[in-house]
């Protein structure tokens, strides 16, 4: 088993823990996680640190990981089916373009997620929000 | 003297991290890829909380066990220091559940071992301070406030002989005092 | 976070208010217990027996929804024993005299608050003088203070102690919003608000305005946005076509999971004409969607987390992700490049790095910082390598144009929907440690799966168990005004009697079934902690079994579980 370390921060709560994980590169899974040295969890991990990466690995046990875009076929009421990246961008885009054209950019709006995703796919989200639709309809789940 | 986990209610904080790893522990990491329903999920800590107090509990390490006196099946022996279950002849009969002052054994199924008629096999179930795991009991190693400590021979004797000179202080400063009082 | 997390151990005392380290950041909660150790007084203001209440030196177990006339009787004590940093207050802070007219009336002292607030006067008495005199001393809350209707007065309220006790702007003091989220601080930090661009600067603003303007080489609006949690009211109520909202992009959430009121939620999500979900696992929203843009996941992907203190850290790409799914931010730049806005990003640095230098309280944090020195808080205003960030805020003077620390009072209001004879019991949405938010992904761990799994708790006090005639473990049906869910009793001595807990990631034990969508008026957060419920025994617990489990079947078929493949193994 070839195996490699990466460090990663937490994905879960906003203590920002530190974690060094151990990859097997053949079979491209995490085998482990061990605490690091992290400013604010000085080598500790709660449970969820220890233990919270195996859905990375997709182990199908509350919801399947989505691994192809998906269409809702014939409207609201009919079922979500797979399709391509090309049919769901453009799908997106035309039907944003209607609702701006028909309603204004104030009647769209946009969530970023606070999680996983990171600050940089965040800063994308607000500025498309922003500069492309033109509207400040952006939040997110601080609230929540 | 056997060791056993002790754990700190001063410091726990009740997130159950150790249960988890005990499972593992015993499970080995081939639990990262099997059907969480295909085991049973039985740690051999269980965690107590009431208004004042939160600390897992976990089994003592008698050196003249309860759980071993009443076992009808002689499945109880101490190994290494450790008190262990032989859970293949282990029959399930609940009376080290019962005898243990500590509340330490609890019943487990053992999953894809059957019995006979194809019923589930069910046996006892207590820490056995990770004996087969080289880096030593699971449940301290994980803990983020290090809440749990193995006690040894050395920290018994050592917090003894503590105790001792504490007692011995007190004694001094109690005849000194009454010197004065005399005075 | 006004200071670090590293900072708290050096504390000498702890106002621990609203908030449960223990199972919402239990790497956090470590440091107030490493605080204890050291010596410092712990005071917890907490309706429930959380774990910090447990090691506290005073607990002030207060009815839920009094928490503004506790933290004003508080301050009453504080002002009248003349506890406070007169040097402090003159020095560094205005708005002092229209505060103490506030404070001052004989309706917050401690002896006026007992009987609503359920605390002795003399034990508020002692926890205002342990608090103004054992220094340095740290607030640290949480949702017990956010998730009401009246939060932000709370918030003002906390730091109103701060400051006339002079504990702000200095090491191991201050005023601590422990944020929920890994990436909470990180999505306020990126602009992710309907008011601010990156790095707080007003969309009201002018000057802000043009500076963005110029930027991004487009006309942008100078008119402050929507709030997430006024989508239903926008969607369901608004009447002019012009005005509603008609299309939503979700993108990281399952807002049909974990906003109030899911009914509510559910009709909004029906009617809009267009929902985008991009996200990582089926979820509840999904079966709403329209379209559902899968993207890469944690350890899929580089970019920068901001955690609860301030810090960057970086996030790395750990394993390679699946064949079909795509990384957020380039999903989002091909649409808008499609709809005539072009974004084009080689990688996550080349944004990071367009980021940091529109906001000043950022542009030092460069990705070379982050590697070399693991983390930096912000702010950190040069990319100069000496330039590590800030530990401590308002270190000599406050963020505010004049450079004082403003004090701010109003009246206390009690929660919207109070116990009644059909809903005699108050419920309060909290946390379980080892899942997060709606649990698609810890609900995807193995063995946080098996530590705790459906229907989830509800936490109530043992005389209450006793007089319903309910034990440990069964079932019990929950109802509000809004909705019902069904889950299993905890009796419990960390409970009050009349008030229940429950946790809301679960999708039978549904706590968002019943909590109602009262906003509080400025930061709009929904008042979680707060509405009235029913709980019914459920004779037939077989039935009840059956049903959970049914329900959980069908519900992770839902989700793309092939769920008699599983139970055929």
């Amino acid at each position: 088993m070839a195996v490699k370390t990466v460090r990663n921060t937490c994905v879960y709560c906003g203590a920002g823990c530190q974690i060094d994980f151990t990859v097997d590169t053949d079979t491209n899974k995490i085998v482990k996680a061990v605490p690091a040295m992290g400013r604010t969890n000085q080598g500790t991990l709660c449970l969820k640190g220890h233990y919270g990466w195996d859905f990375t690995n997709d182990p199908q046990i509350l919801s399947k990981r989505v691994t192809s875009p998906m269409i809702r076929r014939g409207g609201k009421g009919g079922k979500l089916e797979p399709c391509s990246w090309d049919e769901a961008i453009q799908f997106v885009v035309d039907n944003l373009t209607k609702i701006k054209a028909k309603y204004g950019a104030n009647s769209i709006m946009g969530t970023a997620s606070a999680r996983s995703p990171g600050n940089e796919a965040v800063y994308v989200m607000q500025k498309f929000m922003r500069a492309c639709i033109g509207t400040n309809n952006i939040d997110h789940c601080a609230r929540i | 003297m056997n060791h056993f986990v002790k754990g700190n209610p001063d410091l726990c904080m009740g997130c159950r991290t150790c249960m988890i790893a005990c499972v593992v522990s015993h499970e080995g990491s081939h639990i990262f890829e099997i059907d969480p329903d295909s085991y049973s999920f039985n740690p051999r800590l269980h965690m107590v909380k009431t208004a004042t107090i939160s600390v897992p509990v976990q089994c003592k390490h008698c050196e003249d066990p309860a759980c071993k006196a009443v076992c009808p099946n002689d499945c109880i022996s101490i190994i290494d220091n450790v008190v262990t279950i032989n859970t293949t002849n282990c029959i399930g009969c609940k009376n080290c559940m019962n005898a243990c002052p500590f509340g330490a054994i609890d019943m487990t199924e053992v999953k894809c071992e059957y019995q006979a008629k194809g019923e589930k096999k069910i046996v006892a179930n207590k820490c056995d301070l990770c004996r087969e795991n080289p880096d030593g009991p699971a449940c301290v190693a994980v803990c983020p406030t290090e809440a749990l400590k193995v006690v040894s021979e050395e920290d018994l004797i050592n917090n003894v002989e503590k105790n001792r000179q504490n007692t011995a202080k007190e004694l001094n400063e109690a005849s000194l005092k009454a010197e004065k009082v005399c005075k | 976070m006004t200071n670090g997390v590293h900072e708290i151990e050096d504390a000498k005392c702890i106002l621990n208010y609203g908030y449960n380290g223990a199972d919402s950041h239990p790497i956090v909660q470590r440091r107030i217990i490493r605080a204890k150790q050291k010596g410092a007084k712990i005071i917890c203001a907490d309706p429930r027996v959380v774990e910090a209440a447990r090691i506290a030196d005073i607990h002030l177990q207060l009815k839920g929804g009094t928490n503004l006339l506790l933290v004003y009787a508080l301050s009453n004590v504080i002002y009248r024993e003349k506890l406070y940093d007169e040097a402090f207050i003159n020095e560094r802070t205005t708005g002092w005299e229209d505060f103490v007219k506030v404070i001052d009336q004989d309706r917050y002292t401690p002896e006026a608050v007992e009987k609503t607030v359920q605390i002795p006067a003399e034990k508020i008495r002692e926890a205002a003088r342990m608090y103004a005199t054992t220094k340095p001393a740290a607030i640290l809350y949480g949702m017990g203070v956010c998730q009401f209707g009246q939060a932000v007065d709370v918030v003002k309220g906390l730091a109103n102690l701060a400051m006339m006790t002079g504990n702000i702007g200095k090491w191991a003091s201050g005023v601590g919003p422990v944020r929920g989220q890994n990436n909470v601080q990180g999505a306020c930090d990126m602009g992710a608000l309907p008011n601010n661009y990156p790095g707080y600067q007003a969309v009201t603003d002018p000057a802000v305005q043009e500076k963005f303007e110029k930027a991004w080489g487009v006309k942008l609006s100078n008119e402050n946005g929507t709030p997430l949690t006024h989508v239903p009211e926008k969607v369901l109520n608004e009447k002019d076509p012009k005005k509603q909202l008609h299309a939503y992009w979700i993108f990281g959430e399952d807002p049909a999971q974990t906003d109030p009121d899911l009914e509510e939620v559910r009709e909004s999500l029906r009617k809009l004409d267009l929902v985008i979900v991009q996200d990582i696992f089926m979820n509840k929203t999904a079966e709403f969607a329209d379209v559902f843009l899968p993207a890469t996941t944690w350890c899929e992907h580089d970019g920068v987390y901001s955690c609860c203190d301030r810090g960057f850290q970086r996030v790395r790409k750990v394993i390679e992700p699946p064949k079909g799914v795509r990384l957020d931010w380039d999903i989002i730049s091909e649409v808008s490049t499609k709809m005539g806005y072009k974004m084009h990003y080689k990688n996550t640095e080349e944004i990071w790095d367009e980021m940091r230098k529109l906001c000043p309280n950022f542009i030092g944090a460069t990705y070379k910082k982050m590697e070399e020195y693991g983390g930096v808080q912000w702010p950190c205003k040069s990319e100069d390598m000496d330039d590590k960030g800030t530990s401590t805020l308002h270190v000599g003077k406050f963020s505010a144009k004049d450079g004082k620390g403003k004090f701010f009072a109003t009246e206390w209001r009690t929660p919207k929907e109070l116990e009644s004879e059909e809903f005699p019991y108050s419920l309060n949405t909290v946390r379980e440690v080892g899942h997060y938010s709606c649990r698609t992904m810890t609900g995807n761990c193995r063995l946080l799966r098996s530590l705790e799994d459906e229907p989830g708790w509800i936490q109530m006090n043992k005389k209450d168990c006793e007089k319903l005639g309910i034990k440990e473990g069964e079932i019990v049906k929950v109802l509000s005004k809004r909705g019902w869910c069904m889950t299993r009793c905890l009796p419990t001595e960390r409970m009050q009697e009349g008030a229940t807990a429950m946790t809301y990631q679960w999708w039978i034990g549904a706590c968002n079934e019943l909590t109602i969508a009262n906003l509080d008026p400025i930061s709009n957060t929904p008042e979680y902690k707060y509405c009235a419920v029913n709980i019914k025994k459920l004779n037939d617990q077989d039935w009840a079994e059956n049903y959970v489990k049914t329900e959980y079947r069908n519900i992770r078929s839902r989700m793309g579980i092939d769920v008699e493949a599983k139970e055929a193994k």
